[in-house]
């Protein structure tokens, strides 16, 4: 990479560190919109598929994670740590953040205020039941949220969102009436792997049944996402699902960006609750520009 | 599990699996293709070329695969259908003509079997052992109803990367071995990298032909990791598909890739399912086909 001075606006990271990964994963399992509607008690083979993040590609994830020495998210619908209790538990076991993520992958936008509560408050219930957590990060499913949405996750306790795709670093968020800011940690649909790996038919996704693309050409894409927001001094979160990415052939690929991330040098690797209290603690009076985004 | 040691001390296996559906599956697939002979011609270059090409390939590199033949096409390709058989490869029972079985009742669906079996039974002179679901699904009892029938593995539902039980899902005790499944993953198919049809349109969005080579090196990869990680790569070919003049050269690369390990145990559906059956006890607990089952019980 060009040696570039640092833009003036850039981001501050701790310890003097140029840019800032964190590392995101959405374990949904087979929750999603055919759980909502049923029509997955009827369909074993699209059941089976999502059930491998939790079964198998999970704690793969977890011993590339460790081999590389560096922490991840997990945003987790509380109906896969009902039925993968231990493999929910050895994410907070070995050094990992746990994040909401609905309770079957609810999509917040199309539920009123009361039912959002609903989902949040019976996930709440599963973390604390099933591994003693209380967690402070979500994800929204499906990346929409409604009007009521921002309310209700502070209400519960939620101090950061990483659900919008709008920007390349945090930035705050104020519910009305409540004076404590909510942090936001963008993703980007170019490091989601549904983008690029994702394929199961019946239903269909793609909904065009568009190709599996090619892997080389995928974590080229992914390096150059990550030289880009490095040589910038930005946040770069990710969007990776273990059926998508943790599946045998791809774990490889995470490797070999993890490690072309670590070759760079200068990265801040953290939890996405990790960037929220730094951005926080360095922005704690938001400008009127921030406090309007 | 990682420490699972295959037969012939193997760190990692592979089942080839070949769909020989010829025109069925596509109609059943896409039902506005009926009539169309031109589109047609493209699942039937199968049998016209394609399953020659499969079977030399598979010749050059000694691998022993499991074919699936649905019981139409035994009738309409006897002797093609002998010719696999006459080298050594499996061949499996789906359906009479690739029926879709979310749109079928369970009743229906053993007919379809029977069919199948009816008609493979008549060109070969024995069963099946082996048996895929067009679709991937069945309904609740066709596991066991498949035991009964003297069924020993399935290759039609996912959510592994080894081999796995299916749960009886009816009453009454059973004396027959539990049904094993051979779990798919689509990146280790062909038909989803390669299927095309202009009109109507396969794959519907009409995405470009991808590139061979990058394919080819994603399929490298995958085998590469179900090797380093030990696992069952359970591959799914088609005869029109792979076997044009140009892509069974991807299929040749890949199986030189495999034949330069030498810890490789190449079986069919039935020897991996002999060997599962005998050397498993049963699936470790939290196995989706388990969760599955009660899920489905309370919803009803």
């Amino acid at each position: 990479m060009p040696a570039t001075d640092m833009n003036p606006d850039a981001p501050r990271w701790p310890e003097g560190n140029r840019s800032c990964v964190a590392l995101a994963f959405d374990l949904d399992g087979p929750t999603g919109d055919a759980m909502l509607d049923s029509s997955i008690w009827n369909n074993p083979s699209y059941f089976t598929l999502g059930s491998y993040g939790p079964w198998r590609a999970l704690g793969r994830l977890l011993d590339m994670l460790a081999d590389r020495k560096v922490p991840a998210t997990f945003f987790v619908p509380a109906w896969v740590v009902e039925n993968w209790p231990k493999q929910c538990a050895a994410i907070v076991e070995r050094g990992h953040e746990i994040g909401y993520h609905g309770y079957r992958h609810e999509a917040f936008w199309t539920l009123d205020r009361d039912g959002q509560r609903a989902v949040m408050e019976r996930s709440a219930e599963v973390f604390d039941k099933y591994l003693g957590i209380r967690p402070v990060g979500f994800r929204t499913p499906s990346g929409d949220w409604g009007p009521d949405t921002i309310r209700v996750l502070m209400e519960a306790g939620v101090r950061y969102s990483s659900s919008m795709r709008g920007d390349d670093r945090p930035y705050l968020l104020h519910a009305p009436g409540i004076a404590e800011p909510m942090v936001e940690i963008p993703g980007r649909w170019e490091m989601d792997d549904y983008a690029s790996l994702a394929y199961h038919r019946n239903p269909n996704f793609p909904a065009s049944l568009d190709r599996i693309a090619s892997y080389d050409t995928t974590l080229d894409n992914w390096q150059r996402e990550f030289d880009g927001s490095h040589r910038d001094g930005l946040c770069l979160t990710t969007l990776f699902h273990p059926k998508v990415s943790g599946k045998p052939g791809r774990i490889a690929l995470l490797e070999s960006l993890i490690d072309h991330m670590h070759a760079q040098g200068g990265v801040w690797f953290a939890t996405c609750r990790g960037v929220a209290q730094w951005w926080l603690d360095s922005h704690a009076s938001p400008t009127p520009q921030e406090a309007r985004r | 599990m990682n420490s699972l040691r295959w037969p012939q001390n193997a760190r990692c296996a592979v089942v080839v699996t070949v769909d020989f559906n010829d025109e069925h599956g596509i109609l059943t697939q896409e039902p506005r293709i009926a009539g169309r002979e031109k589109s047609l011609s493209v699942w039937r270059y199968g049998a016209k070329r394609g399953v020659d090409r499969v079977l030399d390939a598979l010749e050059e590199f000694d691998v022993r695969s499991s074919w699936f033949v649905p019981g139409r096409v035994a009738e309409t390709h006897a002797e093609l259908v002998k010719r696999i058989d006459a080298q050594k490869h499996e061949i499996g029972n789906s359906g009479y003509r690739c029926e879709d079985f979310d749109t079928l009742t369970l009743d229906t669906q053993k007919d379809a079997f029977r069919a199948g079996q009816a008609a493979l039974e008549q060109v070969l002179g024995r069963r099946a052992q082996g048996f895929r679901s067009f679709i991937g699904n069945w309904a609740p009892g066709f596991a066991d109803f498949l035991r009964d029938e003297g069924v020993t593995w399935s290759s039609s539902w996912r959510g592994d990367d080894l081999p796995y039980f299916h749960l009886p899902d009816t009453d009454g005790a059973r004396t027959t071995p539990p049904l094993v499944e051979l779990p798919l993953h689509y990146e280790l198919e062909d038909e989803p990298y390669f299927a095309y049809n202009l009109s109507p349109a396969v794959p519907v969005g009409q995405p470009r032909i991808p590139s061979y080579r990058e394919v080819l090196a994603n399929w490298k990869h995958d085998f590469a990791a179900f090797h380093r990680f030990g696992l069952c790569f359970v591959l799914r070919l088609h005869p029109e598909i792979i076997g044009t003049a140009g892509r069974i050269d991807v299929l040749r690369e890949l199986l030189a890739d495999m034949r330069t390990r030498d810890d490789i145990w190449f079986a069919t559906g039935a020897e991996m399912a002999a060997w599962w059956q005998q050397n498993v006890d049963g699936n470790e607990p939290g196995h989706p086909v388990e969760v599955y089952a009660r899920h489905r019980q309370e919803a009803q």
